[in-house]
């Protein structure tokens, strides 16, 4: 049994730190809040909609009516009481039913970025993805500085394999954060996915850049190692820059085994060997 | 090739994998023995790739070549491929990522693909999660579930996976490339579902060699 206060603290740890955590805040509500659940004072309807949500992830439909029973007695009229009814729906494959409503609610507000969101989820869930971008573009027009909204369109075009487009959407994230490593690492992975002498080009430099800014991203460093190698064989260009891709493939990877080597780890000298003949292959290929 | 089986271990690797991260899609290599190639196709072991970003490529192609070189010291290959996807009812496989496939048949005929159906994903695993295909005719074909084969202490030790939870052991490539101490080839995960099923796991991907 979970002292009350305790699961209160944790649970409002969660939420401070965007955590889901369903399995866990439904334990906690199972073992202790749920009969007293009128002594959280304030923080009571935040808990309520922290445990609908968990509900419906772990499929407890039943703990997630009773929570939104109690928050629509409290606010018969709130827009994200209606939502979470959505949530619900949702939860319960009602999907039709559920965009139905949400229509509704953006009608109600068109301010609103929440619902307009929710609509590109239910989309998806749905597999609808060419709907899902057609949304996720027109929502895009009018708010434009949700990151969260371009990363979500660059993984939806990947999954189309609309490789230009995606690397746009991730162009973007850059220009709000241009210090954020993984944005450029990401752009550099979608530029060499595509292929062709320019972007692999791009690809070195936001490698080189991501690497700059982290130089432990492995997957940037490995990334760089690749795009040389590709860049060696390319047949435009001539022997001096051919040298230079192959010294920057050869110290991405002595990059990548010098962590490799810095690390504990059970099978070290079996990755050590795997690194080895990776290093080989790059001799081969330059003969 | 008409019949595939799936030891304990690769089965459960893969029903741990989808279960590690039911909101995402995962996919992950198939490994079998280079002495067992023939009429049957006997998958010994899995080794789990991706959950983050599936459809961009430079990562997989490390994988491949790092998982192929290790599995030819151990004298076994790559001989297939399996994935999970994000929403519940999805079971197609014609996604960028999936593309790894046809790298994978260019190298060897003796293959299938594994389509996880999220549906059978069930704490008690009376039946098989697998969807299997065989290559035909240069397309994929499902295979029968009766030329599927999944022994019963097999689905029983999925199942013991499944409720304690074991699957927050398993580590996939990506959690590797997060964190290099973390060890992809999951020894510590079969010897956990060594423990709980009380069976011996067979053989399993190893790397035989090392830096002297």
């Amino acid at each position: 049994m979970v002292h009350l206060s305790e699961a209160q603290e944790k649970l409002k740890k969660y939420r401070e730190d965007n955590e889901r955590k369903s399995k866990e805040v439904l334990e906690l509500w199972d073992s202790s809040v749920k009969h007293k659940i009128k002594q959280l004072g304030n923080d009571r309807y935040l808990v309520l909609e922290q445990v609908l949500i968990a509900a419906c992830d772990c499929n407890r439909i039943d703990v997630a009516k009773v929570c939104l029973q109690m928050l629509l007695n409290k606010f018969p009229d709130s827009l994200r009481v209606r939502r979470l009814a959505i949530t619900i729906l949702e939860a319960e494959e009602k999907y039709d039913e559920a965009l139905e409503s949400l229509d509704k609610l953006i009608k109600a507000d068109e301010t609103n970025a929440q619902t307009r969101r929710h609509k590109v989820a239910i989309l998806k869930a749905k597999c609808q993805i060419s709907e899902a971008i057609k949304e996720l573009v027109e929502y895009l027009k009018k708010f434009m500085v949700d990151q969260e909204g371009w990363q979500e369109l660059s993984n939806l075009y990947l999954l189309e394999g609309e490789y230009a487009k995606s690397a746009y959407c991730m162009e973007e994230m850059i220009l709000h954060n241009s210090q954020n490593h993984l944005y450029h690492q990401r752009n550099a992975d979608i530029r060499y996915t595509q292929g062709g002498a320019e972007n692999l080009e791009l690809a070195r430099a936001h490698y080189s850049y991501a690497i700059l800014l982290n130089p432990n991203n492995i997957r940037a460093l490995y990334g760089l190692y690749l795009t040389a190698r590709s860049l060696i064989s390319s047949q435009k260009n001539n022997q001096t820059k051919k040298n230079t891709f192959k010294k920057i493939a050869t110290l991405s990877l002595k990059r990548v085994e010098h962590m490799y080597s810095e690390k504990k780890q059970l099978n070290k000298k079996n990755q050590l060997y795997v690194l080895e003949t990776l290093m080989g292959s790059l001799h081969l290929s330059l003969n | 090739m008409s019949k595939v089986s799936f030891s304990t271990l690769a089965y459960c690797k893969m029903v741990a994998h989808a279960a590690k991260y039911p909101h995402c899609e995962v996919n992950g290599l198939l490994v079998a023995e280079n002495s067992t190639k023939g009429d049957k196709l006997v998958i010994v072991d899995t080794v789990p790739l991706f959950h983050q970003c599936l459809h961009v490529s430079p990562m997989s192609e490390i994988a491949l070549m790092q998982i192929d070189q290790s599995a030819s010291t151990c004298d076994m290959y790559i001989a297939g491929y399996y994935l999970a996807n994000e929403t519940l009812d999805d079971l197609s496989y014609d996604k960028p990522a999936h593309k790894i496939m046809d790298k994978i048949v260019e190298h060897e005929t003796n293959v299938c693909m594994v389509v996880i159906n999220n549906r059978l994903m069930e704490l008690n695993q009376k039946e098989s999660a697998l969807l299997v295909h065989t290559q035909d005719d240069g397309k994929w074909k499902r295979l029968n579930n009766s030329n599927v084969q999944i022994e019963n202490v097999t689905l029983a030790a999925a199942s013991a996976v499944l409720q304690q939870q074991l699957y927050n052991n398993l580590v996939d490539f990506d959690n590797h490339l997060d964190n290099l101490s973390l060890d992809w080839l999951n020894t510590e995960f079969s010897n956990c579902v060594e423990r709980t099923s009380g069976h011996d796991m067979g053989r399993r991907l190893m790397i035989n060699k090392s830096v002297s």
